[in-house]
């Protein structure tokens, strides 16, 4: 009697436990589920029903901002960005990893200090100044101008990461290569970069979701409508206090917020660690 | 920091490039913004040395009072909600025992959202016209006189700006403590319970001081991000209606790029990195942190 009464409490226990997971995920979800739903529900219905499921699935949404064209333009610009930042993040970090973890001179304690204090920096601080460089060099509106406060601010977690890493590769495997007849060079080439292949997909697949989402510095150095990113796309189909079109609106949000869930759900272990790291190393 | 590589050719080739390009990309403009702060500069034209003008000028401006103090009214709402709830969904999560991953996996899709859709989902949830998801709510469970536009009420705007923020940010804490708690040595928890210590107590008595040194890492990164927070409140009302969620750095931008008063918004931007210097230096004070 008391066994099935202790069992029937331990049920309800697992129930409520269950129920308020439950909970918790529709909170974090919903909005996100609630896009993708009114991107496929046709304007009318979207004003008189909004939160019901749809009752019409259209694609209208989407043929429209398909026709408008822009967003493929904006996505390529994204794409522009994403790409170059990504590669001169990895070239530098992991080369500057090395330097600092497999060398031995003494400034590079000092060096390795001063580059981590960066992690603590505000983007905002350097707005100002690289608008003013950017006006007067007129490379205002160009892919170089959201690249370069990209990688900068990126670098020193990433050298961070790097050099947590190298940590682990054992001096010996290095002392044994050099007396094998391998340069610096080839050491960092054959050894070094192919061990570290977990820590290059940490950083490509964190900065890529960062970079893509990336809104103050587009805003600040972007004016010209051609060289938008998809972000900042997102906000031509509403107006200050005009007329939102909500409808394309969604699945313009739908369209840019894809390529990083992909990177997300293919990768999530690695963005997650990565995001965790720059949270708490600072 | 103990390499055995000796080659100095090799070791310029392979650190100088990535420190010359952040020095340029990050260092350089720092000191710039520093200098611009000490000059008036309209865009145009010489620029006129000043000296401490802006910053006296910053002491007596009301709207930068009224911003900073929003400032810290958003910072309490936003390092709440994203610790709080972080820590609290961690700990339900450690007494899970299936689809642990699963459920993780989708709590953290927020933050690799854009911003700029995380604005247009909370304005639309916001709106009155047509009714937004919260309004629908308040009226369904009959506290309809709270309906309005919480955007454009200036008693509400704050909080209104603020939450996005603190939700968008729940997951990646989440991440964090739970690691933390499931990396807690299981025996020290066996051993609270064999003393007889109950589950609730075990929590608050054993794991969370455990993990305080991440919970006081974590904090410090949450205060400084929210001290420059600026994203989701320049895009959901750009500070307005008035000034009443204006923050320090949407208060900066407007001052610089929409005003042309560079050097103005430049001794605004050299208060908000000292001011989040000075909280990590108070919070590695006050949590007797030392310095590794």
């Amino acid at each position: 009697m008391e066994n099935k009464q202790y069992a029937a409490i331990k049920k309800i226990r697992k129930v409520v436990f269950a129920l308020v997971i439950i909970t918790f995920l529709i909170i974090q979800l919903y909005p996100i589920v609630w896009v993708f739903m009114a991107s496929i529900k046709p304007t009318t219905e979207l004003s008189a029903r909004p939160f019901a499921l749809p009752e019409a699935p259209t694609f209208e949404n989407y043929r429209n901002i398909f026709a408008k064209g822009d967003i493929f333009l904006y996505l390529w610009n994204s794409v522009k960005v994403t790409f170059f930042s990504l590669i001169l993040i990895m070239a530098f970090s992991s080369t500057m990893g090395y330097a600092l973890s497999k060398f031995r001179f003494r400034i590079n304690k000092k060096l390795y200090s001063f580059l981590t204090l960066g992690i603590m920096i505000p983007v905002q601080i350097t707005l100002i100044p690289l608008f003013i460089f950017y006006s007067k060099m007129d490379i205002l509106n160009t892919t170089f101008s959201l690249v370069l406060p990209q990688v900068g601010f990126a670098i020193p977690l990433s050298v961070m990461l790097f050099v947590n890493f190298y940590q682990f590769v054992p001096n010996e495997l290095i002392e044994a290569a050099t007396i094998d007849g391998c340069s610096p060079y080839g050491i960092f080439f054959k050894i070094m970069m192919p061990m570290a292949q977990n820590t290059f997909i940490t950083i490509a697949s964190m900065y890529s979701i960062l970079i893509w989402n990336d809104f103050i510095f587009a805003n600040t150095f972007i004016s010209k409508s051609s060289a938008k990113t998809v972000a900042m796309g997102l906000k031509d189909y509403v107006g200050a206090f005009g007329n939102v079109d909500w409808g394309l609106t969604f699945a313009a949000i739908a369209v840019s917020i894809l390529p990083p869930m992909i990177v997300y759900f293919l990768l999530n272990k690695h963005v997650t660690a990565g995001m965790a790291a720059g949270a708490t190393k600072g | 920091m103990n390499g055995i590589l000796k080659d100095k050719k090799a070791y310029l080739v392979f650190l100088v490039p990535g420190i010359a390009f952040y020095l340029f990309a990050v260092f350089y403009p720092i000191i710039d913004s520093v200098r611009l702060s000490f000059v008036e500069w309209g865009g145009i034209g010489p620029e006129k040395f000043v000296g401490l003008e802006n910053f006296a000028r910053m002491f007596k401006d009301h709207v930068f009072y009224e911003s900073f103090f929003n400032n810290i009214i958003y910072l309490v709402i936003v390092v709440a909600m994203q610790l709080l709830i972080g820590l609290l969904f961690a700990v339900l999560l450690t007494y899970m025992n299936k689809h642990v991953s699963l459920v993780k996996t989708l709590y953290y899709v927020p933050c690799i959202i854009t911003t700029v859709a995380i604005g247009q989902m909370f304005r639309s949830m916001y709106a009155t016209e047509p009714m937004g998801l919260f309004n629908i709510i308040l009226d369904a469970v009959g506290l309809d006189n709270l309906v309005r536009s919480w955007l454009a009420d200036i008693n509400t705007v704050l909080p209104a700006v603020s939450f996005p923020e603190g939700w968008r940010f729940t997951g990646m804490y989440m991440v964090i403590y739970y690691a933390a708690l499931i990396s807690i040595d299981p025996e020290v928890s066996e051993a609270a319970e064999i003393d007889g210590a109950n589950a609730w107590q075990t929590l608050w008595r054993v794991k969370i001081p455990m993990i305080k040194p991440v919970i006081v890492l974590s904090l410090t990164m949450c205060i400084t991000g929210a001290l420059r927070g600026f994203d989701i409140p320049y895009l959901l009302t750009n500070g307005g209606p008035g000034n009443s969620s204006e923050l320090m750095s949407t208060y900066m931008y407007k001052q610089a790029f929409a005003s042309n008063k560079f050097g103005y918004g430049s001794a605004i931007a050299v208060f908000i990195i000292v001011e989040s210097i000075l909280a990590v230096v108070i919070l590695r004070f006050v949590s007797g942190r030392k310095k590794d």
